[in-house]
């Protein structure tokens, strides 16, 4: 194992000389001029020996928005990149909503948004509807994506950048046996050669970032330990066209013991077609049960309809406990960055994916020098500093309004309010969690324990009677 | 005062609902499956007489008992939606009642003695909101509801149930009061007065004061030890990237708790 010598910012020990004094003196954290045991600190990787005569390779096991974006990056900043993706016509289940931002971010062009969803109507457990989105502006929408439109465009996009677009289903990893050796991908390759039952192949990287999803075998290998998850189920159904003006813009919520004991059941628009879905941590065998509840409660304005296709897919809860080990790192929905509440997780895996490639790039000057542990690490601390505001916000809301019928009618009142249409949004399309008027979060406040109080008062007086 | 105590009163509500809301399911569903016989499912909800603490939402089954009712004015038509029920028809009785106009409460038909009945409009929107729980219906475009609780005035509230639980609060704060004022004497000398300037008796007072008010029952002390819990939870599950750090292999699936 290769000892790495520094000097140190104060000066306090004066290393050993060894062959990687670059001369660089950095400020870093004082470190130990022991041989360095992984993952002990935060250890630059500017002091990584240099990667002789080639560039460093990574592979982005995974191709969906978080891989085909880490590629994208990696290959930008000169790093060898290859893409493993199992199915590159994969139409996957999916809410297919992305916020504002994402389009500014990511550059994708207009005609990847089929529908823009300007108007919101969250429908609680007495039916009571609320419509959301008077506070938009004019530019501001909510975009609905074909996921294989978009996972497609942003691997294609990596490719044109100079990413390796490898057709395969990884197996298995070989760890690697010192510090600076790589890792070994075994994975099955399909080409036109190999048809349907493919080739075993294996293939050398240094780093590896593992997008492959909620089932990630990348995460099973590195031992980042498991999550809970929902199940999202969802139909998609065709209805009659005058059925389909009302949905133009618009995509609705509903929240109920009957739809979910947790979460929500919606009806969001797509292409030419309505997608009516609902989800559940708790209650995963009931899902059917919720499905026919929630497709009743949408009755007349689906009515007619057919239903041409029938997914669920699961949902993480919350990040796996370890994101990350040696030069493996978790980006997306394989590391579990889902938020509560909406179950947003496109444009979280596809910024996620973004960052990690930015740490690797950075980390290793462009590819010349190996990428440590703690140049990935990096990517988490700046992913956790970034986010956390936004995932613990909609945590606390899916505690407090997701828990029982009266708050989630307390939820939907509070839904009519202007403010929190803005906040809501604001937050939303922008990603920000953006500290209001103090006067007005106060009323808010207020406002939001009175409509709990009402409405855990009709509950007990649901209860003293029978119908 | 009482306003806090009511506060703190439906926060009691809003979280013990969510512990019992998995017994309830089980018993809830089959209420819902449409062309079930539903003369299967009795009612046997208990109440504990006038007073707002309802153990009873744990024990509550939701049930169909056509015939009694507790509500002053009901509409003929609901028996024989009811009666109608019986037979095992896939279409669920609809809601109706002759206040509930255009998904509002007509408010003037609540006037009793030339004086606005607010107990009425609250026990009436509780009804329709039992029945939907127990038969969900579409939300049409053509029949929106536009029903909002907040038009039911605040002292309304207080007047139906929060007084009751803050009578029995205030009474057990009373009786506590005067007994641990006689014994803290006894043991101690302090009277009264002298109790009041003394640092530790106004902290044992203030304890006890919390206490009374948010342990009121034997379950309250697991529920606010799972709210604890569930408030940390998703804090410990974004935080154990780092605490792995240092471990080795650290601890895979952490994740178990569900909420």
């Amino acid at each position: 194992m290769a000892s790495i010598s520094l000097k140190t910012f104060v000066g306090l020990r004066q290393s050993s000389s060894d062959t990687y004094n670059s001369g660089h003196v950095f400020p870093v954290k004082h470190l130990p001029a022991q041989p360095a045991s992984r993952g002990l600190r935060i250890v630059a990787g500017k002091f990584s020996p240099k990667v002789t005569g080639r560039n460093l390779r990574v592979a982005v096991v995974g191709g969906g928005p978080a891989g085909g974006s880490a590629a994208e990056t990696l290959a930008k900043g000169g790093i060898e990149t290859f893409l493993i993706e199992r199915k590159l016509d994969n139409c996957k289940p999916c809410g297919g909503a992305i916020p504002l931002c994402m389009v500014g971010e990511f550059d994708l062009p207009l005609d990847i948004i089929d529908r823009r969803v300007t108007k919101m109507k969250m429908i609680s457990p007495s039916n009571v509807a609320v419509d959301i989105g008077q506070t938009l502006k004019p530019h501001e929408y909510i975009g609905m994506v074909r996921r294989e439109v978009l996972d497609s465009y942003l691997r294609e996009r990596a490719s044109a950048s100079g990413a390796t677009v490898i057709n395969g289903l990884f197996l298995k990893m070989d760890a690697p046996k010192g510090a600076t050796a790589p890792y070994v991908l075994h994975y099955t390759g399909y080409d036109s050669k190999t048809g349907g039952v493919g080739e075993r192949r294996t293939l050398e990287v240094d780093a590896v970032i593992g997008a492959d999803g909620a089932n990630s075998r990348v995460a099973k290998f590195i031992g980042a330990g498991d999550y809970d998850y929902a199940i999202a189920f969802q139909e998609r159904i065709k209805i009659p066209d005058d059925k389909m003006v009302y949905y133009e813009n618009l995509a609705e919520m509903y929240v109920g013991d009957d739809v979910s004991p947790d979460f929500y059941g919606w009806v969001f628009p797509k292409c030419d077609h309505v997608a009516v879905g609902t989800g559940t941590v708790t209650h995963k065998s009931d899902i059917k049960k919720f499905q026919l509840a929630t497709r009743l409660r949408a009755k007349e304005k689906i009515l007619g309809g057919k239903i041409i296709r029938v997914e669920a897919h699961p949902i993480p809860e919350h990040p796996r406990p370890r994101r990350l080990a040696g030069r493996v790192a978790l980006v997306g929905d394989a590391a579990g960055y889902v938020t509560k509440c909406s179950g947003e997780g496109i444009y979280f895996a596809a910024k996620s994916g973004r960052m990690c490639a930015e740490a690797i790039v950075e980390g290793s000057e462009n590819g010349k020098r190996m990428v440590d542990e703690g140049d990935l690490r990096k990517y988490l601390e700046k992913w956790d500093k970034t986010y956390w505001p936004t995932y613990k916000v909609l945590d606390v809301l899916q505690k407090v309004f997701y828990r029982s019928n009266p708050a989630r009618e307390a939820f939907v009142e509070m839904c009519a309010d202007e403010y929190v249409q803005k906040m809501t949004f604001d937050s939303y399309l922008y990603k920000k969690v953006v500290p209001g008027n103090p006067l007005e979060d106060l009323k808010l406040a207020v406002n939001t324990i009175g409509s709990l109080v009402r409405a855990n008062a009709l509950r007990r007086e649901m209860d003293k009677m029978s119908v | 005062m009482a306003s806090s105590i009511a506060i703190t009163a439906s926060l009691q509500r809003a979280c013990s609902p969510h512990h019992v809301t998995k017994k309830q399911q089980p018993q809830a569903r089959p209420a819902r499956s449409m062309g079930t016989k539903q003369e299967t499912h009795v009612v046997a909800l208990e109440t504990e007489g006038p007073k707002g603490l309802n153990i009873a939402e744990q024990e509550a089954k939701f049930g169909f008992n056509a015939g009694s009712s507790t509500t002053t004015s009901r509409d003929a038509k609901d028996d024989d939606e009811a009666g109608s029920g019986l037979d095992t028809e896939p279409s669920a009785p609809k809601f109706s009642d002759e206040r509930w106009k255009n998904g509002t409460w007509d408010l003037n038909m609540f006037v009793r003695d030339g004086k606005m009945d607010w107990d009425g409009v609250i026990v009436a929107e509780a009804r329709r909101r039992k029945f939907l729980e127990m038969y969900p219906e579409s939300a049409t475009n053509q029949e929106p509801v536009l029903f909002r609780s907040s038009i039911i005035p605040w002292w309304a509230w207080m007047m139906r149930s929060h007084l009751q639980e803050a009578e029995l609060i205030n009474g057990r704060a009373a009786m506590v009061g005067f007994f641990m004022a006689y014994l803290v004497d006894a043991l101690t000398g302090l009277d009264v007065v002298g109790q009041t300037g003394n640092l530790i008796c106004k902290a044992g007072l203030l304890v006890t004061v919390m206490g009374v008010i948010f342990f009121r029952r034997a379950q309250d002390f697991d529920s606010l030890r799972k709210l604890a819990d569930e408030a940390t939870l998703y804090d410990k599950q974004w935080q154990s990237s780092w605490q792995d750090q240092d471990a080795g292999d650290g601890d895979s699936g952490r994740g178990g708790k569900k909420i």
